[in-house]
Formats: structure tokens, sequence, C-alpha cells
């Protein structure tokens, strides 16, 4: 199972440890020790927050700010535990985790492949998170520590998390065989980079969700 | 030396503040019996947010440049790849194993 675990998680670990080593060379800027970055990568574990914070750290700005600022970018998290409510079973310290490590990523990961048969399903998740969080402290670790030594030139490597989507994408559609979910999300991407291109995330899955449910009520209003 | 407390703050908060948005859907629905509606919002949202971490993840590719060009390719072969084998992780590493060539080119 861990095994199986490390297999799905290998894409999410050429997304995060570029974009993790990215994190750590520019927080090494900002003049603390490098261990800061490796207890961000543990505790924050938000990739779009800690850059952001770094910009936020460098000014000084106030924490009421910084909370503010962090709840907004992230607050499309809201919306995928919905599709968790039952499947990270009942509430212990599992549980705990697996929501903490619920970031794009693995969100992505866990709605799209199947647990396989014979496994159980909360460890399943368990190591999937586990390793994808392992991949994003270690990229923040080392970029924090030898960013600047490192003469591997990782420029393109983030397209990994590009391909993931891409990938995965893929498979919701062999799952879903319908295209109203993913023409409803298209126009409201369009929409939303548009008119709020600051948070194209948060505004076009709020979109996308009114949508369609709007479509369903109209729906079952026309066929009732 | 920068202030070591003022960061010891602001990682606190940070990791309540990411946390809290985690964690509210499971305490929010906690007590709620599975509804119709849940169910359907929750079906539906993951082919949905998949197109729109895509087109998000594309957001920032320059379309005045030759990068839309190789983008584009890198798409295309990312999906001929996987339609091909079905295997995600070989179609990742690949793709991106020719990206990175063709970026640092």
């Amino acid at each position: 199972m861990i095994r199986s675990a490390f297999n799905v998680t290998l894409p999410i670990l050429f997304g995060f440890l570029p974009l993790g080593i990215a994190f750590g060379l520019l927080f090494q800027e900002l003049g603390y020790p490098w261990y800061f970055s490796t207890l961000m990568g543990i505790f924050v574990y938000a990739g779009a927050a800690q850059f952001m914070a770094i910009g936020l750290i460098g000014a000084g700005v106030g924490l009421l700010e910084i909370a503010i600022s962090t709840f907004f970018l992230n607050s499309r998290h809201l919306f995928y535990g919905l599709a968790f409510l039952k499947s990270f079973g009942r509430w212990s310290f599992r549980k705990f985790y697996l929501i903490f490590g619920l970031t794009d990523e693995t969100y992505a990961l866990m709605t799209t492949i199947k647990v396989p048969e014979n496994f159980n399903r909360e460890r399943y998740y368990l190591f999937i998170t586990l390793f994808s969080q392992i991949y994003w402290v270690l990229g923040c670790t080392i970029g924090a520590i030898i960013g600047d030594a490192l003469s591997f030139d990782t420029e393109g490597m983030e397209f990994a998390a590009t391909a993931l989507f891409v990938v995965l994408l893929i498979e919701q559609w062999i799952k879903v065989r319908k295209p109203l979910p993913f023409f409803i999300a298209f126009c409201s991407s369009c929409i939303a980079l548009v008119l709020f291109s600051q948070h194209m995330l948060l505004v076009a899955i709020i979109l996308s969700i009114t949508a369609i449910l709007i479509l369903r009520l109209i729906k079952a209003v026309t066929d009732g | 030396m920068a202030d070591i407390n003022y960061l010891l703050l602001v990682i606190l908060i940070m990791t309540a503040a990411t946390y809290t948005t985690r964690l509210a859907p499971f305490v929010f629905f906690a007590s709620h019996k599975e509804t119709p509606m849940l169910t359907f919002i929750a079906k539906s949202t993951p082919p949905m947010v998949m197109t729109i971490l895509l087109i998000y993840m594309l957001r920032g590719v320059n379309y005045l440049s030759f990068e839309i060009v190789y983008t584009f390719i890198a798409l295309l072969v990312t999906i001929g790849f996987h339609l091909y084998r079905r295997n995600a992780l070989l179609s990742i590493i690949a793709v991106t194993i020719v990206y990175m060539i063709a970026v640092q080119l």
C-alpha cells in the first residue's frame, strides 16, 4: 500500500519539490535561519499563501492583515472538503491530518484515483497526504539551505503540476462523461480571469457551483 | 537579525487561517445528513475544480511569445500520451522532461 501510494504521488513530487525549492530560495533572502522555511512547510503547508507571505513578512505587515489575506487566498479549500465528508472516516487524529493536508494537488489526486479494493481507503489517503507533505517540506528545506548552490536547473519542472492536472482532467472526463461541468467551469474560469484575476480560483469555483446548482434547479422545475 | 517572534506569530496565524479553510466544511456539515443537494455538489465539484486548476496553471503563459507554442505542444503530447498508455506517471515525467529541455535550450 505504501508503495502504491508513493507511486501515485510521484507526479506531486515533481510539482512540489521545485516549487518548494523556489520558496526556500526566496525565503532565505528574508534573513531568517533556514529551519523557519522548514517550519512553514510543516505547519502552514500552503504553496500560494507561503509565497504571498514572503512579501508580507518582508514588508513587516501586521498580523491581522496576514491572517485575512491567508484566509481569503486559501478560501477555495472551503469547497474541497465537501468531496471527502464521508470518505475521511470518523473523527480521529488521522482525519484531522487528512484535512490539514488537503491541498489543490492532493484534492485533485484523491478525487480522481480509484482506491484499490483490498486497501483501507483512509490509510491509503493518509500515505498520499503524508508523502505529498514530505515532498513539500523537503523542497522548502533544500531551497533554504543549498538553494543558491544548486547547479541543477529546475526551470520548466513546474510543468509537472500542469501535466498532472491535464491527466487528472482526462480521468475525470472518463469518469463523468458529461460535458456540462467542464463547460461551466471553463466559462466561469474565463469570466473570473477577466474580471477578478487576483482571486480567479475562488471566484471561478463559486461561479461554477452556483451555475450548476441553478441549472439543476431549472431542470428539476421543468421536469417536475 | 530579523525579528523571530514576529515570524513565529506569522507562522502560527497562517497555520490557523489555512487550517480553518480546510476544516470548515467538515465542521459545518458534520451533523448534517447527506442531502441530495450536498451529494450533487460533492460529485460535480471535482471535474469543475480540475478544469479551473488547469486554466489557473496556464493563465501565466505569455501568449505573445514562443512559450505558447511549446506549452500547447506539451499539452497535446500529455493528452496523447495519456490516452495511449493511461499511465499518469509516465505521461507526466515524459512530458515534463521534454518541456524542461525545451525551455532551457
